[in-house]
């Protein structure tokens, strides 16, 4: 835990965690849409953080999410699997001549396209492991439920990027 | 012996990531399973007082529809009031020599008390939802009563803390209610299958059993946990399904769980007893 895991990623933490239990609780579009945005603060951690680190992030923010929702363990397990994917995905899209010590899983610095493949993709798995887990069995409303909340979680994601992660602060 | 460290050292992510994962897994298992052992959920101190504060702010903006539910509740309550006291106006007996009568027995005693408690965090739209009150074990609830709202039937309390607990609401995916057709107290049992919030099943009415929409659905009092009469909703639908020997019948709940503000625990006071009777004679307590 060096300069690359700070204050500004603790602060990141509580931030998003509050956002999703005081807010976007009660938010939910046409009863099809959820919105878990905690899941940003893993997908905005640095990009060479430890493997192991990550993972115990993941189940921290999910567990505390789990403890206000009363879904015991379901989220935990769906951000422990998104924080083990995670190294994986960023190999797979790993730009032409590798990841500079300086970048950082940011929309100004990798690119609009980088950055959509790698946030939905990882949303996407994360709520398709939440709804399956909730209903143990599958069928056809959860698929859409999937769908629809990875596009609801992606939208409020590239906000909060467009909104506090300016072009100065990522070129600093 | 080296190697089989370095052998851990190379896969220790995956092995953190199985061990989480298993972790988690134990903890969905246990907590679905075994009422009350669950630590760690919205009943706990520290996760109450956020609830409670969150639902502060909140509240205020429900004001005007907790006022009137409680008004409306007032009303039918001092009607009832009336009528006792018009009873007892027209009523002598209570001026009859003491010794003619015989001490009233011990069924017509009130064995139900209500706590009232406020909803500090609900769910409707999960597949198990839960609420969180704002009363506990100081208030005297334990796990395992039944909760009740002005309008209806609400749900059972899972877990207590000092001062908050977790009730498993009505829609929860393994809540099942003791109810029957209050007109012709035919027994079924209501059960919620995700979805609309509004609406629940009312599972094993047979089929020669004549009924209509708009006919009215209350628990039946047949275990401990509610009262009964209790109103649940009323038929929306009736189905008759050929390969079924049962009617699937479709139950609009009385309680619009999305506006909950103020519930009740219901405390029955015999509860100990008829269990341990009902357990000794070997009838297993349905839930």
């Amino acid at each position: 835990m060096n300069s690359t895991f700070g204050i500004r990623h603790i602060v990141q933490f509580i931030l998003f965690v509050a956002l999703q239990i005081l807010l976007l609780d009660n938010l939910v579009l046409f009863s099809t849409g959820f919105c878990f945005i905690y899941i940003a603060f893993l997908l905005f951690l640095p990009i060479h953080i430890n493997k192991v680190l990550l993972l115990f992030l993941g189940f921290l923010a999910g567990f505390t999410v789990d403890v206000f929702y009363d879904t015991m363990g379901i989220h935990a397990a769906a951000s422990v699997l998104l924080a083990f994917l995670r190294p994986h995905i960023l190999n797979l899209l790993t730009p032409r001549d590798g990841y500079d010590t300086n970048d950082s899983a940011n929309l100004h610095v990798m690119g609009w396209r980088w950055f959509l493949a790698y946030a939905s993709i990882l949303i996407a798995v994360h709520h398709a492991a939440v709804f399956s887990l909730e209903i143990i069995s599958f069928d056809w409303f959860t698929l859409i439920k999937v769908l629809f909340s990875t596009l609801f979680t992606g939208v409020v994601v590239v906000i909060l990027q467009l909104l506090f992660f300016s072009v100065k602060r990522a070129k600093r | 012996m080296r190697n089989l460290f370095a052998f851990i050292y190379r896969f220790r992510a995956f092995l953190v990531f199985v061990l989480l994962e298993a972790l988690c897994i134990y903890l969905i298992v246990q907590y679905n399973t075994y009422q009350g052992a669950a630590f760690f959920n919205s009943a706990n101190r520290y996760v109450g007082r956020v609830l409670e504060f969150q639902s502060g702010v909140t509240d205020y903006f429900n004001l005007a529809t907790v006022n009137s539910t409680l008004a409306q509740e007032n009303a039918l309550l001092r009607e009832e009031v009336l009528k006792y006291r018009q009873a007892n106006l027209t009523d002598s007996i209570s001026q009859m020599d003491t010794t003619l009568l015989v001490a009233t027995d011990s069924a017509t005693v009130h064995p139900f008390s209500l706590h009232a408690g406020r909803v500090i965090n609900n769910s409707v739209r999960r597949n198990n939802n839960y609420l969180t009150l704002s009363i506990g074990t100081e208030d005297g609830v334990e796990p395992g009563m039944g909760v009740i709202a002005p309008n209806g039937v609400v749900g059972r309390v899972k877990t207590v803390s000092a001062k908050y607990s977790t009730v498993t609401s009505l829609l929860h995916s393994q809540m099942l209610i003791s109810a029957k057709i209050k007109k012709n107290n035919t027994m079924g049992t209501i059960k919620w299958l995700g979805g609309d919030y509004r609406t629940a099943i009312l599972d094993y009415i047979p089929l020669h059993v004549q009924m209509s929409k708009g006919d009215t659905v209350v628990t039946s009092g047949y275990n401990t946990v509610f009262p009964e009469g209790i109103v649940v909703g009323t038929i929306s639908s009736i189905v008759r399904e050929a390969d079924k020997s049962f009617y699937t019948v479709k139950v609009k709940l009385a309680v619009d769980f999305a506006q909950l503000t103020y519930v009740y625990v219901v405390e029955n006071k015999q509860k100990a007893e008829r269990d341990s009777l009902e357990l000794n004679a070997g009838i297993l307590p349905n839930e």
